[in-house]
């Protein structure tokens, strides 16, 4: 017998919803409880999610597994939970991060801010927690719109002509945005991140 | 650095850039040489591919996930009650 893989699922895009809840249920809150703590929202987390598929279907053209357009639609939620629910914000200062990019170079156009090297061992980072908070922590402290451009690009894919079409900007204005949270983030995460993991291994 | 070369400010800019669309061959080729010479722009463009991976590795996530945890089961109800008066 074969075994039911997500291509198969794929080929199917009115595939029941329902059986999405039962295949991929456990594995959505679990995802949401990793990064949200608290199991009430992750329950409402991940029946928005289901709410936001069913709406959403389509226009899912199984262009991805349906497991990763799920977690895509999760991911996004948690964005906005932290967001909206997040109390200690990573950035109380506003100085410590900038968001002009402006402020990372000198005016002749040289780093004044320079990237630092990152201790990017063990090479799966992804699978610790705490880096995956301190990023989610990040993201969710981007300003809004410019953390929505960088989610609808990053984690769900979204070309340029879809992003202007969300977020009502043209397309120069959509990679200058999406430029600005790239800077801040990888700023963040070097601050908050990379620094402190190379401080402890001193 | 000449005049007609891109600095530190413009590359990043362009290497973001590219991320999300194509760039004109001379562009590339321009950022192609700033990159070679200059350790930063490349640190740049690494640790913001670096961003583009950890948000599209989601098999990764996974393997950090807590297995000994379910979806409880009336929640798993309510979702489905909600799913089916959603879809009438």
């Amino acid at each position: 017998m074969t075994p039911v893989t997500e291509e198969i699922l794929v080929a199917d895009p009115n595939l029941d919803p329902e059986s999405w809840l039962d295949q991929y249920g456990d594995y959505l809150y679990r995802f949401a409880l990793a990064r949200i703590k608290d199991r009430a929202a992750a329950e409402d987390l991940v029946q928005e999610t289901f709410l936001a598929a069913l709406h959403g279907r389509k226009s899912f053209k199984g262009r991805s597994a349906v497991k990763t357009w799920l977690s895509a639609i999760l991911k996004h939620k948690i964005v906005d939970y932290l967001r909206k629910n997040s109390r200690e914000q990573l950035i109380n200062d506003t100085d410590t991060i900038t968001e002009s990019v402006d402020d990372f170079f000198h005016k002749n156009g040289n780093w004044k801010i320079r990237p630092e090297k990152w201790n990017l061992d063990p090479s799966k980072i992804y699978e610790q927690r705490e880096f995956m908070d301190t990023f989610y922590k990040c993201l969710s402290d981007l300003p809004e719109r410019l953390s929505k451009a960088f989610v609808l690009r990053e984690i769900e894919g979204y070309g340029t002509e879809e992003i202007c079409n969300v977020l009502q900007v043209s397309s120069t204005n959509s990679w200058v945005m999406l430029h600005r949270a790239r800077m801040f983030l990888r700023r963040c995460l070097e601050l908050f991140w990379f620094h402190k993991t190379k401080e402890e291994s001193k | 650095m000449s005049h007609w070369m891109f600095n530190c400010k413009e590359v990043s800019r362009r290497v973001s850039e590219s991320m999300d669309h194509d760039l004109p061959v001379y562009q590339r080729m321009l950022i192609r040489m700033h990159l070679l010479m200059c350790r930063y722009c490349s640190r740049f463009r690494r640790q913001v591919m670096f961003l583009r991976d950890i948000c599209r590795s989601h098999q990764l996530d996974e393997s950090a996930l807590d297995t000994s945890v379910n979806l409880p089961s009336d929640s798993r109800e309510r979702i489905r009650q909600t799913l089916k008066s959603s879809s009438e």
